[in-house]
């Protein structure tokens, strides 16, 4: 059945490793490009999916992402645990942010994030528990807005 | 409307089949995995290869031919210009200074040479118009390096509409030569040669199959390994003592574009960044694509290591190449030899710019069919972990990964593995996941 067919990759990121960071969102990159998904597609899920892991590394201690792609979308669900977001409309609000100086000498924090990844999702969920973590699932529709 | 002599494929180099030993390891250092050893010899795969002449780097063998212009087929021409890229003049001695090189160009078959970096300097100004009229998007991909352009066509064809529309230098000399010869000489366009003096071979196939143009204005590309012992010779016979550039003409700030950072050199715009080397290159773009280099304004790529003085045909250490660059520049200097207001005439008469856009031309994915393309990702996952993940290459695939992925393509088989060879191929032994 055509609906049952999907491809799924779970990737671990650890919570404050610069070093590695960015490797997740490449790799899904690559699998896009061998599912044959168009160029302006990947690009907006390679933004989205960056956004989310670099959170990930900021803020949390732990978290998988997970890349699931199916005949009609591509969903990147991630799930961390960490400290979660006490107020998500001011999270969402572009600029607001709440990295620490260190971060933003590294050039991170500008508070674009998860605006930015809601502008390049098609469906945007968001979900958190302060002291727990944070869920984040990122649809994005392979038929509607192609190329 | 010029003539020249077609490849069968567009592609710049070509394996020798009695040179090469199938050794690998033009295969292992191949950026896009064009490269399969098949029957013990190396076997390009047109649709893949960017032309980087990572290959050609390599070779133990000298197996690896670059397809540049032969010195018999200037012979077809009545008049025939020289259009040396500057890397040329980092190839000599360090008191040989670049007119004494171009005399000595002149003196080999050609009518006429020209300093492509006086036409460098020129496209800077023009880059710097564009960048004044577009502020965004964000960064600007420099257009020079040929590789690059089709590095972007095929892994990142959402970066495209990034590529500056502006020609490299050695375009829109040959385009402006052209006409002004033919008018000063009363002589047909199409009787007139130009020849690009290059460090790589990949212009050969900017030259053979153009990507913002329907034909190339240039009608051939010599390598500078091709002339090296020619012009060698005729600077040795040169009578007159060395000047120390005075008379030269050749412009400062063009020179630079033979180095890594020579291009972002004579930009108004400092928030440039220059990038050389394959490698470093794929992951410069990589982070454009994930957003991250907005605050860029010009992005300088080039494949080659160093820039172009580090080009795959050249004759010269590189290091030392890019150390002749930076004296002349000393010597010549920085300032600017160009008629501002002319370039920005010019470049509003678009006399600068691409014909047509550049084409994404995306790698295809494992199938056509989006759901047989999952299910042959699926597929591959499954043979990846059956594999040894020693990279070995001896199933003449660069890698495990590769070699899985040929296998879901049909175009390689389970049995071509050395470690899992005896064990009978069958599809029900795959782990399921």
């Amino acid at each position: 059945m055509a609906h049952k067919i999907k491809y799924q990759h779970k990737f671990k990121i650890k919570g404050g490793d610069f070093v590695r960071a960015g490797e997740p969102s490449c790799e899904i990159r690559n699998i896009m490009r061998e599912i044959g998904i168009g160029p302006d597609i990947i690009r907006r899920v390679a933004i989205a999916a960056y956004e989310a892991e670099m959170n990930v590394v900021m803020y949390a201690d732990n978290g998988t992402i997970t890349f699931t792609a199916t005949p009609k979308e591509v969903i990147i669900a991630v799930d961390d645990t960490g400290s979660g977001i006490p107020d998500i409309n001011l999270a969402m609000q572009p600029g607001y942010s709440t990295a620490t100086q260190e971060m933003r000498e590294m050039g991170f924090g500008a508070g674009m994030g998860l605006p930015n990844i809601k502008r390049n999702a098609d469906i945007f969920e968001i979900y958190s528990i302060i002291g727990k973590g944070t869920f984040l699932k990122i649809i994005f529709k392979l038929n509607g807005k192609k190329n | 409307m010029v003539k020249k002599t077609k490849l069968l494929h567009a592609i710049s180099v070509r394996i020798h089949k009695k040179k090469c030993i199938g050794c690998v390891r033009c295969m292992r250092s191949c950026p896009t995995k064009a490269i399969r050893v098949k029957g013990g010899i190396a076997v390009i795969n047109t649709q893949r290869c960017i032309d980087c002449g990572e290959c050609l780097r390599v070779c133990p063998c000298h197996a690896v031919i670059p397809l540049t212009t032969s010195s018999t087929d200037i012979g077809k021409y009545k008049w025939n210009v020289a259009l040396p890229s500057p890397v040329l003049y980092s190839q000599f001695e360090q008191h040989v200074m670049p007119h004494q090189i171009l005399s000595a160009l002149e003196q080999l078959d050609f009518d006429y040479v020209y300093d492509e970096a006086l036409m460098c300097e020129m496209t800077s100004r023009a880059i710097e118009e564009y960048l004044d009229d577009h502020k965004e998007p964000r960064p600007v991909i420099s257009s020079t390096c040929p590789v690059v352009v089709r590095l972007i066509q095929r892994l990142f064809p959402s970066l495209c509409g990034l590529i500056v529309p502006i020609e490299p230098p050695r375009e829109i000399a040959a385009k402006n030569l052209r006409k002004e010869i033919a008018k000063k000489r009363n002589i047909k366009q199409t009787d007139i040669g130009i020849f690009h003096i290059t460090p790589c071979s990949a212009k050969m196939v900017s030259i053979n199959s153009p990507e913002t143009m329907t034909e190339s204005y240039l009608n051939g590309a010599l390598s500078i390994r091709q002339l090296y012992n020619d012009i060698m010779k005729k600077l040795r016979k040169q009578k007159t003592p060395t000047m120390l550039g005075t008379q030269s003409s050749v412009s400062g700030i063009g020179i630079g574009w033979a180095i890594g950072g020579g291009e972002i050199r004579g930009l108004k715009y400092v928030h440039s960044v220059a990038v050389s080397g394959v490698y470093d290159t794929i992951s410069i773009l990589e982070d454009v694509e994930a957003g991250r280099l907005k605050n860029i304004e010009y992005l300088e790529c080039m494949i080659c290591p160093d820039g172009c003085v580090g080009g795959p045909l050249t004759v010269e250490n590189r290091f030392i190449a890019k150390s002749n660059i930076l004296r002349l520049i000393k010597i010549i200097g920085g300032k600017k030899r160009i008629d501002v207001h002319f370039v920005k005439k010019l470049y509003k008469e678009k006399f600068f710019s691409f014909e047509h856009s550049i084409r994404p031309k995306p790698f295809p994915g494992l199938n056509e069919d989006r759901i047989q393309a999952i299910e042959a990702l699926n597929k591959k996952e499954r043979i990846l972990k059956k594999l040894p993940g020693m990279d070995c290459g001896a199933c003449g695939a660069p890698d495990c990964r590769t070699f899985a992925e040929d296998i879901v393509r049909y175009e390689a088989n389970l049995n071509s593995c050395v470690f899992l060879k005896g064990e009978k191929y069958d599809s029900k032994k795959i782990p399921a996941r």
